[in-house]
C-alpha cells in the first residue's frame, strides 16, 4: 500500500525489530525543510497501527515535530539484519501511564547494558501512527534474487 | 568548521546515518557508507544506490543532515548542510566503500558479539557520491550537551 492507506507490511511481521537490540534511526524535518537525523534507543509496538518512540534527548526532533508531524524511522531485525523503513506521523506524547512505564524500564535496561546509566533517561514516550513500512534492500537481496 | 580530529572521525568506520527531506516536507532516513573530507566545509558522502528516496532528495539539491556515531562509545556529531552535486562512484570511492564496510562490520561485531557474517547482510549493493557543503556542526553525544552547536560558534 501507499503512504495513504494501510501498511503493506504489518508491524507484527517485523516485531523482532522492536526488541531494542539494535538502535534505530529517526529523521524529522523543520517547517522550513531542514532535516534532523539521530539514533533512537527504543521503538515499541503498541498495536497494529502505532509505535511509541523513546524520547531521551530529542530537542531538535521535538521542535521539528511541533512544526511538521512526519517522521521516517529505520529499524533493523537483529536476527537477520534486514532493515525496514517506516513512515510515521506523530500523534501525541505521554509522560506517564503503561506505555511510558514500559519504555522507561526498557531504557533503564539498555542504559545498564551499555554503561549509560544516569545518561539514558526517558523524558517521554512519543506515540506515532504508522503510514507505511517497506523493506530496505541490501546487496544480499540481489545475490538471493 | 571540520578540523583534523573531526575529519578523522568522519572517515573512520563509525555509524553514518543521513536525513533528507523532499519538497513536501517528508523526511527520509538512510545510511551512508563512507565519507571523504575534502576541506573544512565540503564532504563527499557515499550513499546507497538502493535508497531511491534519498537519491531523489539529494539530486534536487536539498538540505541534508549527516550523523556520525562511534559504535562503542556513542560519541556522536551531526553535520547539516546542502547536497551540492551528485555523481557516480569512482574506483577509489569503491575502495573507500569496501574499507568502510569491512571496518564497520568488524566494529559492530566487536561491540556486541554479532557474527560478522550476519552484520554483512545489511550492507548495500553499491554506492554513488553526494557532495555535501556543511553549514553547521552539532554535538550529538548522549547527555546534557546533546544538540549543542559546535560550529560555527553561536553568537
Amino acid at each position: 500500500m501507499s503512504a495513504h492507506g494501510a501498511p503493506q507490511l504489518g508491524l507484527s511481521e517485523i516485531a523482532a525489530c522492536f526488541e531494542g537490540v539494535i538502535p534505530a534511526e529517526i529523521a524529522t524535518a523543520s517547517a522550513d525543510g531542514v532535516p534532523n537525523v539521530t539514533h533512537l534507543s527504543r521503538v515499541h509496538m503498541i498495536d497494529d497501527e502505532r509505535v511509541a518512540l523513546s524520547n531521551q534527548f530529542f530537542s531538535k526532533t521535538t521542535r521539528n515535530l511541533a512544526e511538521n508531524p512526519h517522521a521516517c524511522v529505520v529499524v533493523i531485525d537483529p536476527t537477520t539484519y534486514a532493515s525496514y523503513r517506516m513512515m510515521l506521523v506523530y500523534e501525541r506524547t505521554e509522560r506517564r501511564g503503561p506505555v511510558f512505564e514500559r519504555l522507561r524500564r526498557d531504557i533503564d535496561a539498555i542504559a545498564a547494558l551499555t554503561g549509560m546509566a544516569g545518561i539514558f533517561k526517558l523524558r517521554s514516550a512519543d506515540i506515532y501512527r504508522v503510514l507505511e513500512i517497506e523493506p530496505v534492500p541490501a546487496a544480499v537481496d540481489l545475490a538471493d534474487a | 568548521m571540520i578540523g583534523s580530529e573531526l575529519a578523522a572521525f568522519l572517515e573512520s568506520p563509525c555509524s553514518l546515518i543521513v536525513g533528507t527531506v523532499d519538497a513536501d516536507g517528508l523526511p527520509d532516513a538512510s545510511r551512508a557508507w563512507g565519507v571523504e573530507v575534502l576541506d573544512e566545509h565540503r564532504l563527499r558522502v557515499l550513499l546507497s544506490i538502493q535508497a531511491p528516496v534519498t537519491r531523489r532528495n539529494v539530486e534536487a539539491g536539498g538540505a541534508i543532515a549527516l550523523t556520525a556515531t562511534h559504535f562503542s562509545t556513542f560519541e556522536s556529531v551531526q553535520l547539516k548542510g546542502r547536497a551540492s552535486q551528485v555523481e557516480e562512484a569512482t574506483p577509489a570511492d569503491r575502495i573507500r566503500f569496501e574499507r568502510y564496510c569491512a571496518g564497520a562490520t568488524r566494529a559492530i561485531s566487536e561491540s556486541d558479539g554479532t557474527p560478522e557474517e550476519l552484520v554483512q547482510r545489511f550492507i548495500t549493493a553499491d554506492v554513488y557520491v553526494c557532495h555535501m557543503t556543511v553549514d553547521s556542526v552539532y554535538d550529538q553525544t548522549p547527555g546534557r550537551s546533546a544538540g549543542t552547536q559546535l560550529a560555527p560558534e553561536p553568537a
